[in-house]
């Protein structure tokens, strides 16, 4: 638990002492900003029934920018290690991998979690400037930032994988956008053939869209969290197994 | 302290490291030498926990380096060979961060920080990043970083590789004032250095250990195996012919003349004394004699002997 504490603090002030770390969060607050003006000029121009919040997060870029945060996140965790041969230093020290892996992981859910703060603290700030009640309901708000949270577990955990399989950041950030791009068009596979089709169950459980889509209404269910938490866990299972496994190949 | 049995590497079809043994007790100083790729550094990576072995075991202070790799690792402080750091750390920020993932706590952090930044002559640059070092100072963070839990252990890789004539003396003393509490095992190729700091010596070629004593023992054998320079004026086919016909000789080796002076080199067996048979030589054969002279072995001799390849 120590050396998880020491390597997490660690990571985590690795993203505020590097230029990148604080680019990352400028790309955020930017984007969440202009998905909220997005949507406010969407309610003045016409009449529309959703939430403040439901716009938001529905907005045309939503997507484009929220799935390159992960490779942004990530993609230096493992491949930085390996390219300058710290990753020596590192195992050389006593730690177990799986201190290793975790740490790596939760500072950069954690750092996730920060890119959040801002576009949270932004519709809060709503009714302060504003003065008019925000139009959006304690339901959405909490199930749009839960849906998020567990989004965010899942696409850092295939960022986490992603830079442990290789010692070049580039391509381990090609591959996690690969891989979730992929995951993102398998949820527009019921949109596209309808879903009269043996599997089409499993593209609505899978599908981040329509997770998002409810979750963004306030209609929080349980699938979708044994879906991220069992997914997550899943990818960081493998994720140790890979990292543990080229230490001990013959 | 190290005990090592037909620990084996091999990578792909190319065995690095071919079943070697050797043991360190507590407070040796051992140095581990060999040409390049003879398989030092892979050895010592498999020590320090980070490659496994193909075959074969070894352990640290008891503890076996792949079964129970935490434990072993607690008391070792390693210096790889090429010094890899986190570079844009500051210098004492990395050092603490080291000092405490290798598990000391509390008040002890800043002690040993500092004691280490002033020991390794660090002082003047423990603010400035990594980043921002020179070759030699990267590598006294590395060993610094290798010291600074007060390891029983330390495993030092090419210490002294690219520091300047004062900062190798500095850190030889360093070294020798470290083995007062600490066991050593390090790899260099300075063999001066080996003979000045260390009490024991392995030598080891394409995998396999060649020799493993002390540095003047080895010596001693070299020396009784020695090389005779021997400069005489006369017919060089002769004195080939004649030389070889004694007993104990190993070889003749004719360099030219030199101002009308033949140049021999001899190589002699073991354990003989072949100046005085020399000389008798000569005298009966009316050469007239310059130079007979025994050189004294050195480390370099007793390795070049052991690692060269005709
Ligand atoms: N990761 C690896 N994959 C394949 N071969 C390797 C690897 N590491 C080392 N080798 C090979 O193993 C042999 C021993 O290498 P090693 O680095 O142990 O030599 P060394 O004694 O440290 O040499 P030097 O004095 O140059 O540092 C070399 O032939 C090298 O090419
Ligand atoms: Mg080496």
């Amino acid at each position: 638990m120590r050396e998880f504490i020491i390597l997490y603090r660690k990571e985590l002030k690795g993203y505020f002492t590097s230029p990148f770390g604080w680019v990352v969060l400028a790309f955020a607050s930017v984007m969440s900003g202009l998905s909220l003006s997005t949507a406010m000029k969407g309610f003045t121009d016409n009449a529309i029934a959703d939430t403040l919040v439901y716009a938001a997060f529905h907005t045309p870029h939503f997507w484009f920018s929220f799935l390159f945060l992960f490779p942004l996140i990530t993609m230096k965790l493992f491949s930085e290690e390996e390219r300058l041969g710290t990753i020596e230093t590192l195992f050389t020290a006593p730690v177990t991998t799986g201190q290793v892996v975790l740490s790596k992981y939760a500072a950069a859910v954690t750092f996730y979690i920060l890119l959040w703060v801002p576009s949270l603290f932004q519709f809060l700030a709503f009714d302060w400037i504003t003065s008019i009640p925000a139009p959006y309901d304690q339901g959405s708000l909490i199930g749009s930032y839960s849906i998020i949270f567990l989004m965010g577990l899942y696409f850092t955990a295939i960022g986490c994988l992603a830079s442990s399989l290789t010692s070049s950041q580039i391509i381990a950030g090609i591959v996690t956008i690969g891989i979730l791009l992929l995951h993102y068009f398998l949820g527009y596979v019921t949109f596209i053939w309808g879903n009269d089709f043996a599997a089409a169950g499993v593209f609505y459980q899978i599908s981040s869209q329509l997770h998002l889509d409810e979750f963004s209404r306030g209609v929080i269910s349980s699938p979708p969290f044994v879906y991220y938490l069992s997914m997550t866990a899943f990818v960081l299972f493998i994720t140790h197994h890979h990292v543990d496994h080229r230490r001990w190949k013959k | 302290m190290i005990h090592v049995q037909q620990l084996s590497k091999r990578f792909g079809r190319h065995q690095a490291v071919d079943g070697i043994s050797f043991d360190v007790s507590e407070g040796e100083i051992v140095g581990f030498l060999g040409p390049n790729g003879a398989g030092k550094t892979t050895t010592l990576r498999m020590l320090t926990g980070y490659l496994p072995p193909t075959s074969g075991n070894a352990s640290i202070n008891g503890f076996d380096v792949f079964k129970q790799s935490v434990k072993a690792r607690r008391s070792i402080g390693y210096m790889p060979e090429d010094v890899p750091l986190y570079r844009e750390m500051t210098v004492k920020e990395y050092l603490t961060f080291r000092a405490k993932l290798k598990g000391v706590k509390g008040r002890a952090v800043r002690s040993q920080v500092n004691q280490t930044i002033s020991e390794c002559g660090l002082s003047d640059r423990r603010r400035k990043p990594i980043a921002t070092l020179s070759k030699g100072y990267r590598q006294r963070v590395g060993l610094a970083d290798a010291l600074v839990h007060r390891p029983e252990l330390l495993i030092l890789d090419e210490p002294t590789n690219g520091l300047d004539p004062n900062q190798i003396i500095a850190i030889r003393k360093l070294i020798q004032e470290l083995a007062k509490k600490h066991t050593i095992l390090l790899s260099t190729h300075i063999l001066s250095e080996v003979e000045m700091i260390c009490s024991k010596v392995v030598i080891i070629d394409q995998g396999k250990i060649k020799a493993c004593d002390t540095p003047s023992n080895l010596v001693q054998g070299m020396r009784h195996a020695g090389r005779i320079q021997f400069e005489v004026k006369a017919d060089p086919i002769q004195v080939r012919k004649k030389l070889s016909a004694l007993t104990e000789i190993k070889k003749v080796l004719h360099g030219g003349k030199q101002a009308g002076w033949e140049q021999f080199e001899i190589i002699v067996d073991s354990g003989t004394e072949t100046r005085e048979r020399l000389s008798n030589l000569a005298a009966q054969e009316r050469w007239p004699v310059k130079t007979l002279y025994r050189h004294e072995g050195r480390l370099e001799d007793v390795f070049v002997e052991l690692t060269r390849r005709d």
